[in-house]
Protein backbone atom coordinates (compact mmCIF):
# COMPACT_ATOMS: atom_id res chain seq x y z
CA UNK A 1 0.00 0.00 0.00
CA UNK A 2 1.56 3.28 -0.92
CA UNK A 3 2.44 5.44 1.62
CA UNK A 4 0.63 9.04 1.92
CA UNK A 5 4.11 10.68 0.86
CA UNK A 6 4.83 8.16 -1.77
CA UNK A 7 1.37 8.87 -3.24
CA UNK A 8 1.77 12.41 -3.59
CA UNK A 9 5.36 11.90 -5.56
CA UNK A 10 3.39 9.65 -7.76
CA UNK A 11 0.77 12.20 -8.35
CA UNK A 12 3.59 14.66 -9.09
CA UNK A 13 5.38 12.40 -11.65
CA UNK A 14 2.31 10.69 -13.56
CA UNK A 15 0.13 14.24 -13.57
CA UNK A 16 2.03 15.75 -16.37
CA UNK A 17 2.50 12.42 -18.72
CA UNK A 18 -1.53 12.23 -18.15
CA UNK A 19 -1.81 15.94 -19.64
CA UNK A 20 0.00 14.93 -22.37
CA UNK A 21 -1.82 12.41 -23.00
CA UNK A 22 -4.83 14.48 -22.66
CA UNK A 23 -3.54 17.37 -24.87
CA UNK A 24 -3.00 14.38 -27.42
CA UNK A 25 -7.19 14.21 -28.13
CA UNK A 26 -7.74 16.29 -31.45
CA UNK A 27 -9.47 19.75 -30.33
CA UNK A 28 -13.42 19.86 -31.25
CA UNK A 29 -13.49 21.22 -35.61
CA UNK A 30 -15.27 24.27 -36.13
CA UNK A 31 -17.20 24.36 -38.64
CA UNK A 32 -17.70 27.47 -38.84
CA UNK A 33 -18.99 31.23 -37.78
CA UNK A 34 -22.00 30.08 -35.33
CA UNK A 35 -25.27 31.12 -36.97
CA UNK A 36 -26.73 34.61 -36.16
CA UNK A 37 -29.31 35.21 -33.71
CA UNK A 38 -32.71 36.18 -34.38
CA UNK A 39 -31.97 39.96 -33.02
CA UNK A 40 -28.14 40.12 -35.12
CA UNK A 41 -31.10 38.94 -38.20
CA UNK A 42 -33.52 41.46 -37.56
CA UNK A 43 -30.62 44.07 -37.20
CA UNK A 44 -29.19 43.09 -40.61
CA UNK A 45 -33.02 43.29 -42.05
CA UNK A 46 -33.01 46.94 -40.57
CA UNK A 47 -29.63 48.08 -42.51
CA UNK A 48 -31.03 46.59 -45.53
CA UNK A 49 -34.04 47.75 -45.37
CA UNK A 50 -32.45 51.38 -44.88
CA UNK A 51 -30.34 50.80 -47.72
CA UNK A 52 -33.00 49.83 -49.97
CA UNK A 53 -34.99 53.37 -48.94
CA UNK A 54 -31.83 55.25 -49.46
CA UNK A 55 -31.40 53.73 -53.19
CA UNK A 56 -35.21 54.32 -53.92
CA UNK A 57 -35.01 58.09 -52.32
CA UNK A 58 -31.47 58.44 -54.67
CA UNK A 59 -33.30 57.15 -58.10
CA UNK A 60 -36.25 59.27 -57.66
CA UNK A 61 -34.39 62.35 -56.95
CA UNK A 62 -31.66 61.85 -59.81
CA UNK A 63 -35.73 61.10 -61.87
CA UNK A 64 -37.31 64.00 -60.54
CA UNK A 65 -34.93 66.98 -59.94
CA UNK A 66 -37.93 69.19 -58.65
CA UNK A 67 -38.62 67.12 -55.89
CA UNK A 68 -34.81 67.81 -54.77
CA UNK A 69 -35.72 70.69 -51.85
CA UNK A 70 -38.54 67.76 -50.57
CA UNK A 71 -36.17 64.65 -50.33
CA UNK A 72 -32.83 65.80 -49.72
CA UNK A 73 -33.72 66.14 -46.18
CA UNK A 74 -35.66 62.64 -45.86
CA UNK A 75 -32.89 61.40 -47.27
CA UNK A 76 -30.07 62.75 -45.22
CA UNK A 77 -32.03 61.26 -42.44
CA UNK A 78 -32.39 58.03 -43.99
CA UNK A 79 -28.43 57.68 -43.86
CA UNK A 80 -28.39 58.73 -40.41
CA UNK A 81 -30.37 55.66 -39.58
CA UNK A 82 -28.20 53.81 -41.78
CA UNK A 83 -25.07 55.08 -39.89
CA UNK A 84 -27.27 54.29 -36.33
CA UNK A 85 -28.27 50.76 -37.78
CA UNK A 86 -24.87 49.82 -38.97
CA UNK A 87 -22.59 51.30 -35.63
CA UNK A 88 -24.82 48.61 -33.76
CA UNK A 89 -23.26 45.81 -36.39
CA UNK A 90 -20.08 43.69 -34.86
CA UNK A 91 -17.94 43.15 -37.34
CA UNK A 92 -15.26 40.56 -37.67
CA UNK A 93 -11.36 42.03 -37.51
CA UNK A 94 -10.79 43.24 -40.98
CA UNK A 95 -14.24 42.46 -42.49
CA UNK A 96 -17.07 45.19 -42.93
CA UNK A 97 -20.64 44.86 -43.38
CA UNK A 98 -21.22 45.12 -47.44
CA UNK A 99 -23.62 47.64 -48.78
CA UNK A 100 -26.59 45.48 -50.21
CA UNK A 101 -29.55 46.92 -52.04
CA UNK A 102 -31.98 43.64 -51.98
CA UNK A 103 -34.93 45.90 -53.57
CA UNK A 104 -34.50 48.03 -56.53
CA UNK A 105 -38.05 48.67 -57.99
CA UNK A 106 -38.53 50.71 -60.97
CA UNK A 107 -39.26 54.15 -60.48
CA UNK A 108 -42.73 55.35 -61.77
CA UNK A 109 -43.32 57.61 -64.54
CA UNK A 110 -45.15 60.18 -63.20
CA UNK A 111 -44.44 63.01 -60.07
CA UNK A 112 -47.46 62.07 -57.65
CA UNK A 113 -46.79 58.01 -58.41
CA UNK A 114 -43.27 58.42 -57.54
CA UNK A 115 -43.78 60.31 -54.28
CA UNK A 116 -46.91 58.00 -53.46
CA UNK A 117 -44.35 55.15 -54.19
CA UNK A 118 -41.82 56.86 -51.47
CA UNK A 119 -45.03 56.81 -48.55
CA UNK A 120 -45.50 53.45 -49.43
CA UNK A 121 -42.22 52.36 -48.51
CA UNK A 122 -41.70 54.46 -45.72
CA UNK A 123 -44.99 53.02 -44.50
CA UNK A 124 -43.80 49.66 -44.69
CA UNK A 125 -40.56 50.67 -43.50
CA UNK A 126 -42.84 51.50 -39.90
CA UNK A 127 -44.45 48.36 -39.75
CA UNK A 128 -40.82 46.83 -40.15
CA UNK A 129 -39.41 48.43 -37.53
CA UNK A 130 -42.51 47.72 -35.41
CA UNK A 131 -41.90 43.93 -35.73
CA UNK A 132 -38.73 43.99 -34.86
CA UNK A 133 -39.18 45.26 -31.15
CA UNK A 134 -39.94 42.05 -28.91
CA UNK A 135 -36.90 40.64 -29.69
CA UNK A 136 -34.38 43.54 -29.41
CA UNK A 137 -32.74 44.54 -26.57
CA UNK A 138 -33.83 47.75 -25.03
CA UNK A 139 -31.56 50.42 -26.91
CA UNK A 140 -31.88 48.80 -30.15
CA UNK A 141 -35.64 48.36 -29.59
CA UNK A 142 -35.51 52.59 -28.99
CA UNK A 143 -33.85 52.64 -31.67
CA UNK A 144 -36.24 50.82 -33.83
CA UNK A 145 -38.99 52.98 -32.52
CA UNK A 146 -37.31 56.10 -32.90
CA UNK A 147 -36.10 55.55 -36.81
CA UNK A 148 -39.91 54.27 -37.19
CA UNK A 149 -40.95 57.35 -35.71
CA UNK A 150 -39.26 59.58 -37.82
CA UNK A 151 -40.14 57.62 -40.80
CA UNK A 152 -44.21 58.09 -39.91
CA UNK A 153 -43.03 61.81 -40.09
CA UNK A 154 -41.88 61.43 -43.56
CA UNK A 155 -45.03 60.00 -44.65
CA UNK A 156 -46.45 63.26 -43.68
CA UNK A 157 -43.67 65.20 -45.15
CA UNK A 158 -44.64 62.69 -48.60
CA UNK A 159 -48.43 64.43 -48.56
CA UNK A 160 -50.11 66.70 -50.72
CA UNK A 161 -48.01 69.01 -52.19
CA UNK A 162 -44.71 67.10 -51.41
CA UNK A 163 -45.43 66.04 -55.64
CA UNK B 1 -55.30 42.83 -11.87
CA UNK B 2 -52.77 43.28 -14.75
CA UNK B 3 -49.34 42.77 -13.23
CA UNK B 4 -46.74 44.80 -14.99
CA UNK B 5 -42.92 45.62 -13.83
CA UNK B 6 -42.07 48.80 -11.68
CA UNK B 7 -40.10 50.04 -14.60
CA UNK B 8 -42.93 49.40 -16.52
CA UNK B 9 -44.90 51.60 -14.29
CA UNK B 10 -42.56 54.64 -13.90
CA UNK B 11 -41.88 54.90 -17.48
CA UNK B 12 -46.11 55.30 -17.74
CA UNK B 13 -45.98 57.49 -14.93
CA UNK B 14 -43.49 59.31 -17.11
CA UNK B 15 -45.23 59.39 -19.70
CA UNK B 16 -48.53 61.06 -18.02
CA UNK B 17 -46.26 63.62 -16.44
CA UNK B 18 -45.70 64.42 -20.30
CA UNK B 19 -49.06 64.34 -20.94
CA UNK B 20 -50.38 66.47 -18.46
CA UNK B 21 -47.25 69.04 -19.16
CA UNK B 22 -48.68 68.82 -22.56
CA UNK B 23 -52.03 70.02 -21.76
CA UNK B 24 -51.12 72.75 -19.48
CA UNK B 25 -48.57 73.81 -22.03
CA UNK B 26 -51.04 73.81 -25.12
CA UNK B 27 -53.18 76.11 -22.74
CA UNK B 28 -50.33 78.60 -22.92
CA UNK B 29 -49.66 78.19 -27.01
CA UNK B 30 -53.15 78.29 -27.74
CA UNK B 31 -53.80 82.07 -26.50
CA UNK B 32 -50.83 83.60 -28.47
CA UNK B 33 -52.48 81.68 -31.88
CA UNK B 34 -54.99 82.92 -33.89
CA UNK B 35 -56.54 81.40 -37.32
CA UNK B 36 -55.58 77.77 -38.49
CA UNK B 37 -52.88 77.49 -35.99
CA UNK B 38 -55.18 78.40 -33.56
CA UNK B 39 -57.71 75.50 -34.45
CA UNK B 40 -54.42 73.61 -34.76
CA UNK B 41 -53.35 74.11 -30.89
CA UNK B 42 -56.66 73.52 -29.74
CA UNK B 43 -57.41 69.79 -31.83
CA UNK B 44 -53.58 68.93 -30.11
CA UNK B 45 -54.39 70.10 -26.75
CA UNK B 46 -57.84 67.40 -27.12
CA UNK B 47 -55.64 65.15 -28.37
CA UNK B 48 -53.14 65.40 -25.56
CA UNK B 49 -56.43 65.18 -23.17
CA UNK B 50 -57.25 61.92 -24.42
CA UNK B 51 -53.73 60.27 -24.36
CA UNK B 52 -53.74 61.30 -20.68
CA UNK B 53 -56.72 59.77 -19.64
CA UNK B 54 -55.98 56.96 -21.36
CA UNK B 55 -52.90 56.82 -19.77
CA UNK B 56 -54.62 57.24 -16.09
CA UNK B 57 -56.71 54.00 -17.00
CA UNK B 58 -53.91 51.84 -18.19
CA UNK B 59 -52.11 52.70 -14.78
CA UNK B 60 -55.05 52.26 -12.82
CA UNK B 61 -55.44 49.17 -14.27
CA UNK B 62 -52.49 47.94 -13.20
CA UNK B 63 -52.98 48.80 -9.80
CA UNK B 64 -51.13 52.06 -9.02
CA UNK B 65 -52.07 55.68 -8.78
CA UNK B 66 -51.84 58.26 -11.80
CA UNK B 67 -49.69 60.62 -11.03
CA UNK B 68 -51.24 64.02 -10.76
CA UNK B 69 -50.92 67.08 -12.67
CA UNK B 70 -49.18 69.91 -11.29
CA UNK B 71 -50.89 73.22 -10.56
CA UNK B 72 -48.45 75.10 -12.79
CA UNK B 73 -45.82 74.54 -14.59
CA UNK B 74 -42.28 76.54 -15.85
CA UNK B 75 -42.06 77.28 -19.29
CA UNK B 76 -38.57 75.77 -21.19
CA UNK B 77 -38.52 79.95 -22.55
CA UNK B 78 -40.52 83.11 -22.62
CA UNK B 79 -43.42 82.50 -25.29
CA UNK B 80 -44.76 86.47 -25.86
CA UNK B 81 -45.52 86.00 -29.68
CA UNK B 82 -47.13 83.42 -32.12
CA UNK B 83 -43.59 81.96 -32.93
CA UNK B 84 -42.30 81.43 -29.63
CA UNK B 85 -45.86 79.54 -29.06
CA UNK B 86 -45.24 77.34 -31.77
CA UNK B 87 -41.82 76.28 -30.64
CA UNK B 88 -43.12 75.67 -27.31
CA UNK B 89 -45.75 73.19 -29.07
CA UNK B 90 -42.54 71.85 -30.97
CA UNK B 91 -40.83 71.51 -27.66
CA UNK B 92 -43.95 69.61 -25.57
CA UNK B 93 -44.55 67.36 -28.25
CA UNK B 94 -40.75 66.26 -27.73
CA UNK B 95 -40.75 65.67 -24.75
CA UNK B 96 -44.08 63.81 -24.75
CA UNK B 97 -42.34 61.95 -27.74
CA UNK B 98 -39.20 61.38 -25.49
CA UNK B 99 -41.84 60.07 -22.46
CA UNK B 100 -43.22 56.79 -25.06
CA UNK B 101 -39.44 56.19 -26.05
CA UNK B 102 -38.91 55.59 -22.28
CA UNK B 103 -41.88 52.79 -22.50
CA UNK B 104 -39.68 51.38 -25.43
CA UNK B 105 -37.53 50.29 -23.09
CA UNK B 106 -39.45 48.00 -20.66
CA UNK B 107 -39.62 44.31 -21.80
CA UNK B 108 -43.30 43.48 -22.22
CA UNK B 109 -43.93 43.48 -26.05
CA UNK B 110 -47.29 44.92 -25.41
CA UNK B 111 -46.27 47.82 -23.86
CA UNK B 112 -43.42 48.14 -26.37
CA UNK B 113 -45.24 48.17 -29.23
CA UNK B 114 -47.47 50.76 -27.57
CA UNK B 115 -44.68 53.06 -26.28
CA UNK B 116 -43.48 52.93 -29.73
CA UNK B 117 -47.16 53.44 -31.93
CA UNK B 118 -47.99 56.45 -29.29
CA UNK B 119 -44.68 58.67 -30.06
CA UNK B 120 -45.57 58.27 -33.56
CA UNK B 121 -48.34 61.16 -33.61
CA UNK B 122 -46.39 63.43 -31.13
CA UNK B 123 -43.26 62.92 -33.46
CA UNK B 124 -45.31 64.15 -36.34
CA UNK B 125 -47.04 67.10 -34.50
CA UNK B 126 -43.30 68.28 -33.34
CA UNK B 127 -42.58 68.11 -37.21
CA UNK B 128 -45.40 70.15 -38.21
CA UNK B 129 -44.90 72.72 -35.22
CA UNK B 130 -41.05 73.28 -36.08
CA UNK B 131 -41.38 72.80 -40.05
CA UNK B 132 -38.73 70.35 -40.58
CA UNK B 133 -38.42 66.90 -39.75
CA UNK B 134 -35.87 64.69 -37.85
CA UNK B 135 -33.76 61.78 -37.49
CA UNK B 136 -34.51 60.35 -33.93
CA UNK B 137 -37.82 61.45 -32.39
CA UNK B 138 -37.65 61.08 -29.02
CA UNK B 139 -33.63 60.38 -29.12
CA UNK B 140 -30.85 63.40 -27.46
CA UNK B 141 -30.11 65.29 -29.73
CA UNK B 142 -27.04 63.65 -31.15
Amino acid sequence: MLRRRQFLAASATTLPIFAAVSACRRPAVLDGPPPLSPDVRALFAAVAAEENLVSLYTRTMAAYSALGPTLAPLLAEHWAHLAQLRARIIEPPGKTVPDKVTSKPPIPDTTAAAVARLRTAEQAAVNAQLRRLAGASPSLAQLYASIAASEATHISALGPGAG
Amino acid sequence: MTKVSQAALQALQAALAAEHAAVYGYGVVGAMLSGADRAAARNDWRVHQDARDNLQAMITKFGATPVAASAAYRLPFAVQDARSARRLAATLEDGVTRAYLGIVAVPDPGLRTFGALAMQPPAKRAAAWRGTTVAFPGMPSR
